[in-house]
Formats: structure tokens, sequence, C-alpha cells
């Protein structure tokens, strides 16, 4: 895989993570849950500034960024505040584990920025609900 | 996408011992000057940039070492901590001789439990910054994948920490 093609697949995962955070948002009542409807506005805002610089990127290497899907599936019920905190800690968790992959594929300015967004996401998950992983991004590695 | 799965023990092994598998691995880095081109094979250097990120974690696992014999009841708080850096470094010493594995002198950590956990915040931080930039360096993706992730896990272990009140209770 080259990193045109994980930059792509990054930028694909980011269109999905903005999409469910919008879902995320949208059934958040800022009014009954205003930590939660800030801490998901906050995580919003930086996918959507991720996506942004992503499609930067893959300019810059001279790909033609993959576009969103028109919808994603959502897993499970997501009603409840403690359920939008878990989809979006759970969210976290899988960007990070792309972001790794970007790391390995990469150098230079590429691979600091993915490993500096890794790092946020796996923070982020703290905020969440979360809590601290000895291998965040790698659960191979957790293995015995 | 998930990266391509490593096995806990042969990752750095195979990226530092086995030069030749990592040159034809379809996941190596391109160049650092491009950004994107041709997998180039990794050079030594990564074995002593593997050394210092092991002495830095031996520093800091002596750090929570010393944390949590001056104050026990800091030992739960820090448990955490202490059993990531434990698995950090089993990924990462068996790449490094016995040798380059250093012996710190214990450190010293001032009375009362805000001064231990401050310490171990500073140490973190300092680790933090020295696994980063091990990542940035490395000239193996796979090597750079894993200390990565050793980063992020340093992240959130100091904020963890980083949100406790200075006396080191939860709140």
């Amino acid at each position: 895989m080259s990193v045109l093609d994980a930059l792509q697949a990054t930028l694909a995962d980011e269109h999905a993570a903005l999409y469910t955070y919008g879902v995320l948002g949208a059934r958040t009542s800022q009014a009954t849950s205003p930590a939660l409807f800030e801490t998901l506005t906050a995580g919003y805002r930086r996918h959507r500034a991720r996506r942004d610089q992503l499609r930067l990127m893959v300019r810059d290497v001279g790909g033609d960024p993959v576009a969103a899907e028109a919808a994603y599936d959502l897993d499970g019920t997501l009603l409840r505040p403690p359920q939008l905190e878990r989809a979006a800690a759970d969210l976290e968790a899988a960007s990070v584990e792309v972001l790794l992959a970007l790391v390995a594929r990469s150098s230079g300015s590429v691979r600091e920025w993915a490993l500096t967004e890794a790092t946020w996401s796996a923070v982020w998950q703290l905020q969440l609900g979360g809590g601290a992983a000895t291998w965040p991004g790698a659960p191979e590695l957790d293995l015995p | 996408m998930p990266g391509r799965p490593l096995t806990r023990r042969t990752t750095v092994g195979a990226a530092l011992v086995s030069p030749l598998v990592v040159t034809a691995c379809d996941i190596d880095p391109p160049s650092r000057d491009s950004g994107a081109a041709a997998p180039t094979a990794p050079p030594p250097e990564d074995s002593e940039l593997v050394a210092g990120v092991v002495a830095a974690l031996v520093r800091a696992r002596a750090v929570v070492e010393a944390a949590t014999l001056s104050q026990p009841d800091l030992t739960a708080l820090l448990t955490p901590v202490a059993t990531a850096h434990a698995a950090h470094l089993e990924v990462l010493s068996g790449a490094v001789a016995d040798a380059d594995v250093p012996a710190p002198a214990p450190p010293t950590i001032a009375a009362g439990p805000a001064r231990a956990l401050g310490a171990v915040r500073r140490s973190e931080q300092r680790l933090l910054r020295e696994v980063r930039r091990g990542c940035l360096d490395a000239a193996s993706g796979d090597l750079a994948r894993v200390l990565a992730s050793m980063a992020a896990s340093t992240a959130q272990h100091g904020a963890a920490l980083a949100d406790l009140p200075a006396g080191g209770e939860p709140s």
C-alpha cells in the first residue's frame, strides 16, 4: 500500500467519523447534557479539520480525494447519553488504529501529522469516559 | 483500516534484525524527503533509536517505582502506568543487547504525594517526547507504528494523571 492509498483510507474513515459525530450530536440535548454536547462538538470540529487537511495531503501527493458516502451504518441503538458517549469513544479508538496505519506507511510531515492526530484521538477517549490503554490503535500487541 | 497484524515478539525484532525482510515489506515507509516514494531499506540507526527509547522507558519505570515506594498510597494510581511501561519494554528490549539496557540510579522523590505525583507527570512527559522523536525518526514503518502506539498510551496515562487534583486522589 502506498502513502496515497493510506491517506485515502484515512480520509474515507474521516468521512464516516464526521457523519457519525453529526448523528451523535443531533441526538444529544445541549440543555440536558451540556458537557457531552460540548465534547461531541469539539470532536466534530477536530475531525472536520482533519478531513480538510487530509484532502490537501491527498492532492499534494497527486491524488483525487475520495468522496464521502451518502450515509453510513451506525451500530446499535444510540439514544441515551452513555450510549452516545460510548459510540464516540469507540469512534476515536478506531481513528487511532487508522492513523497508526498511516504512520507506518508515511514519513516526514505526513507521519508527524498522523502521530499528532492519533495521540489526540487516544487522549480524547478519556474525555468520553474511556480509560488509558497499553497499546491504543495496535490491539494485536495486547495478545500474549 | 487496521494496520497489518503484528505479533508482540516479532515486530521490532524483524524490523531490526532482518533488514532484507523489511526491505521487501509492503508497508515500509517511503523516503523522508518526498513523503511518497518507493520503500527504502532500514538503516542501522534504528537499533540506536530503539536503545534510546528503551533507556527512556527504564528511566520512567524507575521514577514510578521510586514514587510508589515513597508514597504507597499512590500504588493503585500508578499501577496502570507501570503495567504499560513493562509491556512496552517487553516488546522493545528484545531488540536491544543487554549491555545497552541502562540501569539508572534510583531517582530521588520529594516527600509528599503531590510532589511524587508531580515527578511522575514530568517523567511521563519526558518519555512522551522521547517516544515521539523515535517514531518520527524510525526508518521502519512497523517500528514507527509500535512507537506511535506507545506515544498514544503514554499520552493517555499522562492525561489521566494530569486530571487528578494535586493530592493525587481521584475526584
